[in-house]
């Protein structure tokens, strides 16, 4: 199985030092994931034991581990993961969710006002996710359900279409 | 010395009241209502980077293109991430014209070109400190001033008939260059703030700071309207 870990545009040093970190690593093995690939935007890490092959870091001994910066789309990462872990951004949110992908979200606290923390709980308590915390993360690797997800409404652009059609005069 | 102040007194309240003027126009719907429905309308969206992209982006794979048309994709200098995204959706939707714009900076846009990608500095960084913000939001407001007031002054094709925008800081800068027009009776386009999906509780420092302003204040979850304020909640538009 393949577990995709991603930070998004930004910047999330914690969550990508999380999900290199043997404590998650060991977890992720344990339940299967035999391919983990950390999408790590403008984060920093310790790169020590990591090679760099020119387009990717690759662990050391460990070949189906590897870290890269950023895709123009990761539409096709998100199409193949069983378990995608994220920072709790609402795009990587949206196109995840409806993909239909087990996901766990990590909010970045350091983003103005901490404004990740609302769309996050609001979603787990509507049980289309798990937000869990840094720290957490192991812990919501282990005992993550993916059949107790209640899926995510498929995309109704009709709202916005009629208001905008409403507003400039074609209603 | 009193006529100087007496003069400035006068000018000064002839802004204020122009600009309730313009504020009242903005907020009272239905007055402009057209007689006959238009044809097209020129759309303009800013793309802020990140979860403020892809969700413009969503909200404008809803319209039907043929009505929208020309579209004007705004990004910050710097994001070629959003600019390449609006081509994907542009690719996505390509409808019977298949030109593409051979510069990334158009003054002005035609039926021949259905899309432009424009780039102005931003506001304000992710991270960046709020203390040294107003300094780079004045270089943005001169940038959206330039596009939205200057060039289509100077052109004589106006700047768009609707901009959408969703939240990040710059979206202020935009919106304070389209009051310009409006406080000086040029042609404006109509202002639709969509609140971010990910404002459940709190509306954003943006969405607090447009709200009066602009044409249409729409949020996605209906809690943030609790407060008895203006805008309309039509559930989740993404």
């Amino acid at each position: 199985m393949y577990a995709f870990v991603t930070v998004g545009s930004t910047r999330f040093d914690g969550l990508v030092q999380r999900a290199l970190s043997d404590a998650v690593l060991d977890v992720l093995r344990a339940k299967g994931y035999s391919k983990i690939v950390v999408q790590c935007g403008n984060s920093e890490f310790d790169t020590k034991s990591y090679e760099w092959t020119g387009e990717t870091w690759v662990r050391r001994g460990e070949e189906h581990i590897e870290v890269w910066r950023f895709k123009p789309s990761l539409q096709e990462e998100y199409e193949q993961a069983d378990l995608v872990i994220s920072h709790a951004g609402s795009g990587t949110i949206i196109d995840v969710l409806r993909l239909r992908k087990p996901l766990i979200v990590i909010p970045n606290s350091t983003l103005l006002d901490n404004h990740q923390e609302e769309l996050a709980s609001t979603l787990a308590q509507l049980r289309h996710l798990k937000a869990s915390t840094i720290s957490e993360l192991p812990k919501a690797i282990e005992s993550l359900e993916p059949s107790g997800f209640v899926p995510f409404p498929v995309f109704d652009g009709s709202r916005f279409r009629e208001m905008l059609d409403e507003e400039m005069g074609f209603a | 010395m009193v006529s100087v102040a007496l003069i400035l007194l006068f000018v000064l309240s002839c802004i204020v009241l122009r600009l309730i003027s313009v504020i009242r126009r903005t907020r009272t719907r239905f007055s402009d209502a057209r007689p006959t429905p238009p044809k097209t309308c020129s759309l303009a969206v800013f793309l802020g980077s990140g979860g403020h992209t892809s969700e413009a982006l969503v909200l404008l794979s809803a319209l039907d293109f043929s009505r929208y048309s020309p579209r004007k994709y705004i990004y910050s200098q710097g994001d070629i991430l959003s600019a390449k995204k609006a081509v994907n959706l542009e690719s996505l939707k390509a409808p019977e014209c298949t030109s593409h714009p051979s510069v990334p900076q158009v003054h002005s846009t035609d039926a021949t070109t259905p899309y432009t990608l424009v780039s102005i500095p931003r506001a304000r960084r992710v991270h960046q400190s709020l203390f040294t913000t107003p300094v780079t939001a004045a270089r943005s407001l001169i940038t959206c001033l330039y596009h939205v007031t200057i060039a289509p002054l100077l052109s004589g094709h106006p700047f768009a008939d609707v901009l959408v925008v969703n939240g990040p800081g710059t979206c202020c800068m935009l919106c304070l260059a389209v009051y310009v027009n409006r406080f000086f009776g040029f042609h404006s386009p109509k202002m639709i703030y969509v609140e971010s999906f990910a404002r459940v509780k709190t509306l954003s420092l943006s969405g607090k700071l447009l709200r009066p302003f602009v044409d249409r204040f729409v949020v996605q979850w209906p809690e943030l309207l609790n407060d008895g304020g203006r805008g309309e909640c039509r559930g989740w538009l993404i």
